[in-house]
């Protein structure tokens, strides 16, 4: 894409004017030029030269217009931290009296808010204030000449919005519409505060079609979070591996990703108006350093950078964001001005999330026999923020503000700062994140062992279709990645329409198959050897996954007892509790046959959520690898492991050929990512607030705490929170998750992880401090929530009102008056209008997609992270076939993201396209045989399955290729399941249908969309 | 009585009364019942064996035999049981008085016919074992050796399965070659045909046939689904030893107090429920070895706490034993799944404690099923016994399969049952009697298995009610039996024996004689013991010994020679004279006096009572006493305390125990070791002499009686001192002579049995 940039930029001077006249919430006129003029800033169509703020937010708006911008001067060579660009910001903002406080360097102050009495601050535009946008959107008609295609006519050249317009200038409105004004514009200003360039952008007005203008968000260029994959720690090796070596590692990505993943998100909007607008990666591969907590008072503008970026962070007192963060950085101070925000109040948890490998590991505090320090009445941890008074003889709980006596062995005289003078030489003073190690209070038995059952289908399906196989070659594999020890044992069964254990335990002698026939009563038939230490049976357990494809080769058996079967592993393994990972293949014989398609989406009946509810008692977390070419009902079988904490894999349809490799990677990282057992966890929060519901993979006995038998890295849980009292202006309300937990070595742990934010009264600093990600992550979940139990036209209802209800709430109460005719869009919400769109079009609230799709979606998303959460639903895209072409290295490819717009899409090009799951390749139908011939080693596509494994070939672009799939392999901790797509074809459509700012059928386009939402404001307003 | 041995030598029949009472009354004023202890498969030289299949009569379907009346030339023959003319078909045109087939020579009464290959297949026979794993390691050694053994004993034909249990029952796929594999069944629930057949997978692949299946290779099972459990031995031997030689002790724990939990009655409801799928129909043994008492699921016999004890005889009669009612009723269910499908269960029961024979008891016997009872696997009355099974030698035991027994009468003759291994096939029918005893109410009996010794007690009622003027014709004085076998032969084939009698009828005065003329007073003892036997374990109440006092008392009131109130007077027929002394010898037996053992060992002593012939019946009633001196050659003495003396040696024969013993004197010879000195060969040779007649009777017994060796005042004697009549005791007035020997017990001695009988015999109330 990056070539794009003409058409749209094509500025409309005209607007320019409007804006100015227009009543902005930003106020400034002037912004408007400016605000071109940083649009251009995103646009640098050399992208690599360019900076690319890949901020999330970003305000924009309707999909024509970004054009003003480009244009500007700036335009071409937005260097680095240019300062043009900045210039034009810092007039933005300037004027922008936001309330946005000043923020010192890491601020965003925020834009919109013109109220805010003192625009003190931002005089410069150094900072990273982030400009509200507005947009002016042009009602009605987007009808109008333009309108209709904006996307694709689009296409490269240039304006296409604009010779419509002819009529009007700007939307044409033709009819009866009013016009609105011209679109506001937005200056907004790029923030990062470090971050040399900062693009602003201005607001544009919309083009004829619909929109507004919209105004490049400010980006900070964000580190990269790319790095995660690498920040594993060492033991842990990512799953992203080669198709053909699957043993071997990647190299391990270059400590500082030059790319954000989020960038896809970005580009996202503004493409459709104008692509040269958009926003884009910067090049730079400076990784931010963040430090959760500055001097030691809450700090307002101490916002974490986007969960999707890449950044360091430096623990001063509040936890990693990566661990705990919130949908706002301030809290409400009370409960009206948050339903008045419209916005959620949520914690996103994710207690085990990899850190960026120059992070400090989290520290380990053990306090002896008498165990970790608590508050005696309310039994939350010491934290940093526990207030010692009365020479250090007292310390007040910030969570419920009892004043509890120190220890007498705990004692430490207090410093002249009233901190106690010890604070910084204890880590549980210090730092939001510590671990303790737990005494024997919090065990009802010993810490229990590493348990890893595996049940694997063999029924004829299975065998058949190479499942069997697949399954028995990943375990087999992936033993060697247990964690070492004689802490660590394994057992395994498979099954048809019976129940096959195997003895491991015969000292060179066979393995035993003991056969439980009777699947409705299933026992076990040992008690002991069926779980054996890893230890004493590798050789034989080597040699029976070996022979298991064999021995069941002739299998007749077509039922396979699903349900029996984990009912059976879970009794060999119900006293220590553990891992069981099934790997299913046929229809459950469990699952009645037939049901109402509504129903589908709610488990079949009540057995297998009661089962489960067992397990998770008996601490046993069960995963299932769905290999399967049928439909096998997930929505009935996902709650097996959504209740024990574990989680679904679904292969479908099971290839043989291209997915034992994604198999062993997952499995792999299964069992070797950062992991805990027989966990329990509670958030606690300040008096004030309390906690609605949790959500996510868990199963929850008491009202308080969740259990978890099985608690991962890439699991995330949701809590929400609501008012039962008032904060003080001032005030920090501060939250403590607490997660007791058996690592895989056997050790009891608490994991506690702090987090305390400032309370405000002000709509506006709620608005400026919002997190998009994380909200729309939460969005995300309730959506996943509503659709077992709503019809899909009311969920996406629902969607689509959270996200006009926040913009109208900004509107009315944040923007300065202005016309009816703008929309005006927080700085820190730009992104939300894209990514709501993005929501309502994906699998799992489409209308067309297949019932297992669905509930796959629904179940995934349910313990997804804010990381993964936002490519999920709009995906990244970028270009493979112009690779040769460029010089960058992987990251930089990585970051050249695309609009996911069809108009990106040339016939002569191959497009990659990667949600985290799934790498769909686009091949136009005009591609040069060579570029295929190098790429897939044939010269036509004729008869190459869908189902693509990549092969890496001697030349260039297959190499880079194959690279940048394991780069984003290992970004996502996720081995991409590769679907070749062609133009022309099903294959093809389905890519289409990822095109997510299209017009498709059912749903609007992007450009349609902003006029939809604002129109709704403005109703609302009147 | 030598007459009643040769008739038994040339058909297998012994019969109480050879002459019969005449009528209904007649027959009730015998008291003993009228009643033939028959062998179907007695080894009888010179039988012939037929090719062809037998002629029937088209009216009774008796077969045609050596009493049938015959029209050589318009080729007829007259059935003699219900005088129905019937045609010679085609095949026997060339019939005529010097040209006789054989089932018409005279001396052909018994007579075997053989399918010929076309009209029936030869099936192998099948040995499911089901083997106990709940026992000590040293038993289970024991056990394994033994199965070894008999693994490589099997007929090579044959198909054998294996099935293990002890807290669950395991089915062991032995054709599955890659690993060791079961299927693993709970303890806690008995499993049906239905269940084996869906859940062990037989079905796959192809639709079930509609409901109501029996199952096998003729209802669509394919033989290779089959052959995963049941394998030629040939085939299988190395996989079977491999998983026998592995065997370990049942490996869930089992707490100190408490018995381990074994699911007996669930591993033979496996077992005969796969037999059911797998071969219904054809030859099949489920041979059990049971290390201990059944604790779990179906059948168990005791709870798990030790603290509890197996029940006793004591508490059978106080009724309080729950679970003795429900383990017998499940064990009946599974006896009539078991006749259903034609196959045996034989147990080996090998423990100190009760195992719970006597609950099982009844689905041994009714499917003709083997039993062994013995202290420990690793004993020779276990280990020899099983060998004995498959061994083939000139005593073996011909096991044969899958019998049906039939039988044809004369009119007015009826069968009111037969007490024996069989099971009624309630095939009711104009020969069937009001009255029943044992498996009555029918005219056929199953046989699931027999063997050569297997004997068959009929007891028959005489309907006719007509007086003595209706027996003047000779004719109608003869009457006839026909007993028909039906079974599949051990080596494969089906056969038919078929035996036919002829008796005649007394009646009216003066038929006294000729009664007691034909009166088998062994054949009497025998059937005796086998109804006191039955009326115990049926009849609530029923007082054992006053019966059989009673019955003998008028018995001797009518068949004795007395004057009426004279004791002294009284004497007895030869054909009567040592019948009293049989039934003093009954009423001591561990038949009766049931007390001194557990109910395990009675049902079993029962269970082989009503399995053997007579003579062997008579040894277990009254054991054989032989004495052995320097002063005259091996003599049978009297069964007395007197016959002890220092200087012998007796060989007791009690069936199940074989005692040598020796006197003091001889005792202490053998200490010091004069047989092994020259010049004392024929001491040497005398105390050989004993144990090589205690040897030649071990080997043709089965199951192997246990032998016990012992000496005088030894602590072993007991087993001799107590079959011995007590004619001196603690407290007679004749001292012992020197070297002999007294028995400390209040029973009363024959002597004054003999006195009590002749006094009230002779009373007038009892004749």
């Amino acid at each position: 894409m990056a070539s794009a940039p003409p058409g749209p930029q094509r500025p409309r001077p005209p607007f320019i004017p409007n804006p100015n006249t227009n009543t902005n919430p930003n106020p400034n006129p002037s912004s408007l030029p400016d605000s071109f003029q940083n649009l251009q800033i995103g646009r640098p169509p050399p992208p690599s030269a360019v900076p690319r703020g890949v901020a999330p937010p970003l305000p924009f708006s309707s999909a024509a217009p970004r054009p003003a911008a480009f244009p500007a001067g700036p335009g071409p060579a937005p260097s680095v931290a240019a300062a043009p660009p900045m210039g034009p910001p810092g007039l933005i903002r300037a004027p922008l009296p936001s309330a946005a406080p000043p923020q010192s360097h890491v601020v965003r102050p925020f834009p919109g808010s013109p109220p805010a009495g003192a625009p003190s601050s931002q005089p410069f535009a150094a900072p990273p204030p982030t400009a509200p946008q507005t947009f002016s959107v042009l009602p009605p008609q987007s009808s109008g000449p333009f309108t209709g295609n904006p996307a694709l006519a689009g296409p490269p050249n240039s304006q296409p919005y604009m010779a419509p317009p002819s009529s009007q200038p700007f939307f044409g409105t033709p009819s009866s519409q009013p016009f609105r004004g011209p679109p506001s514009s937005q200056p907004f200003s790029r923030l990062p505060s470090s971050q040399p360039f900062m693009g602003p952008q201005p607001p544009f007005s919309g083009p004829p079609a619909s929109t507004a203008p919209f105004g490049a968000p400010a980006w900070q260029p964000q580190p990269r979070p790319g790095a995660f994959p690498g920040s594993v720690p060492p033991p842990v090796r990512m799953p992203g591996i080669p198709l053909n070596a699957q043993n071997q590692m990647m190299p391990p990505p270059p400590p500082a990703m030059g790319y954000s993943p989020h960038a896809g998100t970005q580009m996202s909007t503004p493409l459709k108006i104008d692509p040269n607008q958009i926003p884009r990666p910067m090049p730079t591969s400076s990784v931010v350093v963040f430090e959760t907590r500055q001097g030691n008072q809450a700090n307002a503008a101490n916002v974490p950078p986007p969960a999707t970026s890449d950044f360091v962070v430096k623990d001063t007192g509040n936890c990693s964001p990566r661990l705990m963060r919130c949908t706002m950085n301030h809290i409400p101070c009370t409960g009206d001005l948050l339903s008045t925000s419209s916005m959620p109040l949520a914690l996103m948890v994710q207690p085990f999330a990899l850190p960026h490998p120059s992070e400090e590991p989290i520290q380990l505090v053990d306090f002896g026999e008498t165990g970790p320090i608590r508050c005696s009445r309310c039994k939350a941890y010491i934290n940093p923020f526990m207030r010692f008074i009365d020479q250090g003889r007292r310390f007040v709980c910030n969570l419920c503000g009892f004043s509890n006596e120190t220890s007498r062995d705990y004692m430490c005289n207090l410093g002249p700062d009233g901190r106690r003078r010890d604070a910084d030489d204890r880590p549980e003073l210090c730092r939001g994140t510590v671990e303790f190690v737990a005494t024997k209070e919090f065990m009802v038995r010993e810490p229990m062992p590493a348990v890893y059952f595996f049940l694997i289908d063999v029924s004829m399906n299975a065998i058949q279709t190479g499942a069997t196989a697949a399954a028995c070659t990943a375990i087999s594999q992936a033993i060697s990645d247990l964690p070492e020890g004689p802490q660590t044992m394994v057992g395994i069964a498979t099954f048809d329409s019976t129940i096959h254990f195997y003895n491991l335990k015969r000292a060179s002698q066979q393995p035993l198959m003991l056969i439980v026939p009777d699947v409705q009563d299933v026992y076990t038939p040992l008690q002991t050897d069926l779980i054996v230490p890893l230890t004493e049976c590798r050789q034989n357990l080597e040699q029976l996954l070996e022979s298991i494809p064999n021995m069941f080769e002739s299998n007749k058996v077509a039922e396979s007892a699903f349900g029996a079967a984990i009912k059976a592993g879970f009794l060999a393994m119900k006293s220590t509790g553990g891992k069981l990972m099934v790997f299913q293949s046929g229809v459950s014989m469990e699952v009645p046959f037939f049901c109402e398609a509504h129903k589908l989406l709610q488990p079949a009946d009540k057995t297998f959520k009661t089962m489960a509810i067992e397990f998770a008692e008996c601490q046993v977390c069960v995963d299932i690898f769905l290999t399967t070419q049928t439909f096998v009902d997930i929505a009935s079988i996902s709650v097996v492991p959504s209740t024990t904490g574990g989680q679904v894999y679904y292969y479908y349809p099971f290839s043989a050929l291209s997915d034992p490799a994604k198999l062993y990677n997952d499995l792999r990282w299964n069992i070797s990512r950062p992991q805990g057992f027989e966990a329990v966890m509670r958030v606690r929060c300040s008096q004030g607030l309390q906690v609605q519901e949790y959500s996510g993979n868990f199963c929850k006995r008491v009202p308080t705490d969740i259990d978890l038998p099985g608690i991962d890295s890439d699991k995330t849980i949701m809590v929400t929170f609501k008012h039962d009292d008032k904060f003080q202006e001032g005030s920090e309300c501060a939250f403590q998750c607490a997660l007791l937990y058996t690592t895989v070595y056997g050790q009891r742990r608490i994991r506690v992880i702090n987090l305390s934010l400032p309370c405000t009264n002000m709509l506006s600093n709620l608005f400026r401090s919002a997190d998009l990600d994380t909200q729309f992550t939460s969005f995300l979940k309730q959506a996943a929530n509503s659709i077992p139990i709503t019809p899909l036209s009311q969920v996406r209802e629902q969607i689509t009102n959270l996200c006009i209800n926040i913009l109208h709430s900004y509107r009315k109460f944040c923007a300065s008056v202005s016309s009816s005719g703008q929309l005006i869009l927080p700085e820190a919400l730009k992104l939300l209008p894209l990514y709501t769109l993005a929501l309502i079009k994906s699998i799992g609230l489409r209308n067309d997609g297949r019932l297992d799709d669905r509930s796959y979606w629904v179940s995934h998303v349910a313990s997804l992270s804010i990381l993964l959460a936002v490519p999920l639903v709009y995906p990244r895209m970028i270009s493979l076939h112009d690779f040769t072409s460029k010089e960058d290295d992987d990251i930089s490819l990585l970051s050249a993201t695309l609009p996911l717009s069809s108009e990106h899409l040339n016939d002569d090009g191959i497009y990659l396209l990667e949600n985290g799951e799934d790498g769909l390749i686009y091949v136009g139908n005009m591609v040069s045989p060579d570029t295929l011939q190098h790429l897939f080693g044939v010269s036509s596509l004729d008869g190459v399955p869908n189902q693509l494994v990549l092969q890496q070939f001697d030349n260039d672009l297959s190499q880079k290729v194959n690279e940048v799939v394991n780069e984003i392999r290992r970004q996502r901790c996720s081995y991409l399941r590769l679907r070749l797509c062609r133009k022309g074809d099903p294959s093809g459509m389905f890519f289409l249908s990822y095109m997510v700012e299209d017009k498709t059928p059912g749903g609007l386009s992007y450009v349609e969309f902003l006029v939809h939402v604002h129109r709704q404001i403005q109703t609302k307003i009147a | 009585m030598k007459e009643f041995l040769d008739l038994e030598a040339q058909d297998g029949v012994r019969m109480t009364w050879n002459v019969f009472p005449g009528a209904k009354q007649d027959a009730v004023s015998c008291v003993i019942p009228v009643a033939s202890i028959y062998t179907p498969l007695k080894p009888i030289p010179n039988v012939p064996v037929l090719p062809y299949s037998p002629l029937r009569c088209r009216m009774c379907r008796a077969i045609l035999n050596p009493f049938s009346i015959v029209d050589y030339i318009a080729k007829i023959w007259i059935c003699p049981f219900c005088f129905q003319r019937n045609h010679f078909p085609q095949n026997y045109s060339s019939i005529s008085e010097d040209n006789l087939p054989a089932e018409l020579f005279p001396q052909y009464s018994t007579i075997e016919y053989e399918s010929n290959p076309e009209t029936g297949p030869t099936v192998p026979p099948v040995f499911l074992f089901v083997v106990d794993t709940c026992m000590i390691e040293e038993e289970i050694g024991f056990l394994k050796s033994a199965l070894a053994q008999a693994v490589e004993l099997l007929p090579e034909k044959s198909l054998v399965g294996l099935i293990t249990f002890g807290t669950y029952v395991q089915v062991h796929e032995l054709g599955f070659g890659l690993l060791p594999k079961s299927y693993v069944f709970k303890g806690t629930k008995e499993a049906t045909k239905e269940q084996i057949l869906e859940q062990m997978c037989f079905f796959t692949r192809k639709p079930r046939p509609a409901v109501g299946v029996i199952a096998g290779t003729r209802d669509g099972l394919s033989a290779e689904s089959i052959a995963r459990f049941l394998l030629p031995a040939s085939e299988c031997e190395f996989v079977l030893n491999s998983v026998i030689e592995e065997l370990q002790k049942d490996p869930w724990p089992v707490p100190a107090d408490q018995r381990a939990s074994r699911c007996t009655g669930a591993a033979l409801s496996v077992a005969a429920s796969l037999l059911g799928v797998c071969v219904p129909g054809s030859g099949a043994r489920i041979m059990a070895f049971v290390g201990g008492p059944s604790t779990e699921g179906p059948g168990a016999i005791v709870s798990k706490t030790l603290s509890e004890p197996i029940r006793s005889h004591k508490d059978l009669d106080k009724g309080s034993v729950p679970l003795y009612s429900k383990a017998v009723k499940f064990y009946e269910g599974l006896s009539k799944q078991l006749v259903h499908q034609g196959h045996v269960l034989d147990l080996f029961a090998c423990a100190l404690d009760q195992v719970g024979v006597a609950e099982m008891k009844v689905a041994v016997e009714r499917t003709g099923g083997i039993v062994v009872l013995a202290e420990s696997f690793g004993h020779s009355v276990f280990k020899d016994s099983l060998r004995r099974i498959f061994q083939s030698s000139e005593h073996d035991l011909g096991l044969s399969f899958n019998g049906v027994f039939e039988v044809n009468c004369s009119k007015d003759v009826k069968v009111q049952g037969i007490i024996g291994p069989c099971a009624s096939l309630e095939k009711k029918g104009p020969l069937s009697s009001e009255t029943v005893i044992g498996q009555g109410n029918t005219s056929a009996w199953k046989m699931c298995g027999l063997d050569r010794k297997t004997s068959l007690c009929l007891v028959f009622d005489i309907a006719r009610k007509d007086g003595p003027d209706a027996i003047g014709q000779p004719t109608s004085n003869q009457f006839y039996f026909q007993f028909l076998t039906y079974y599949q032969h051990h080596e494969g084939q089906m056969r038919l024996r078929a035996t036919t009698l002829s008796r005649r009828w007394v009646a009216g005065p003066g038929s006294v004689q000729e009664l007691v003329a034909g009166f088998d007073q062994e054949a009497a003892a025998a059937v005796m013991a086998r109804v006191v036997s039955f009326k115990m374990e049926t009849e609530a109440d029923f007082d054992p010994v006053r019966w059989l006092d009673r019955s003998l008392i008028r018995l001797c009131s009518k068949f004795g020679d007395y004057q009426k109130e004279s004791p002294s007077s009284f004497s007895l027929s030869p054909r009567l004279s040592i019948f009293p002394q049989f039934m003093f010898n009954l009423r001591r037996s561990q038949f009766v006096q049931v007390f001194n053992n557990s109910p395990d060992e009675t049902a079993y002593f029962r269970m082989m009572l009503d399995r053997e012939n007579v003579n062997n019946a008579v040894v277990m009633i009254q054991p054989s006493l032989i004495s052995y001196s320097f002063h005259s050659a091996p003599e049978p003495v009297l069964l007395d305390v007197t016959a002890i003396a220092a200087d012998r040696i007796l060989l007791l024969d009690s069936y199940f125990t074989i005692v040598v013993f020796h006197g003091m004197s001889i005792a202490q010879w053998r200490n010091a070791g004069y047989q092994s000195q020259p010049g004392h060969e024929a001491f040497a040779q005398l105390l050989q002499a004993p144990r090589d007649d205690a040897d030649a009777i071990i080997k043709e017994r089965f199951p192997v009686p246990r032998l016990v060796i012992c000496d005088q005042h030894g602590s072993q004697a007991r087993f001799l001192l107590a079959k011995l009549n007590p004619s001196v005791t603690y407290n007679s007035d004749n001292p012992p002579p020197h070297g002999g020997d007294v028995i400390f017990t209040d029973d009363v001695s024959f002597q004054v049995f003999m006195d009590h009988l002749q006094r009230l015999a002779v009373q007038q109330a009892y004749s």
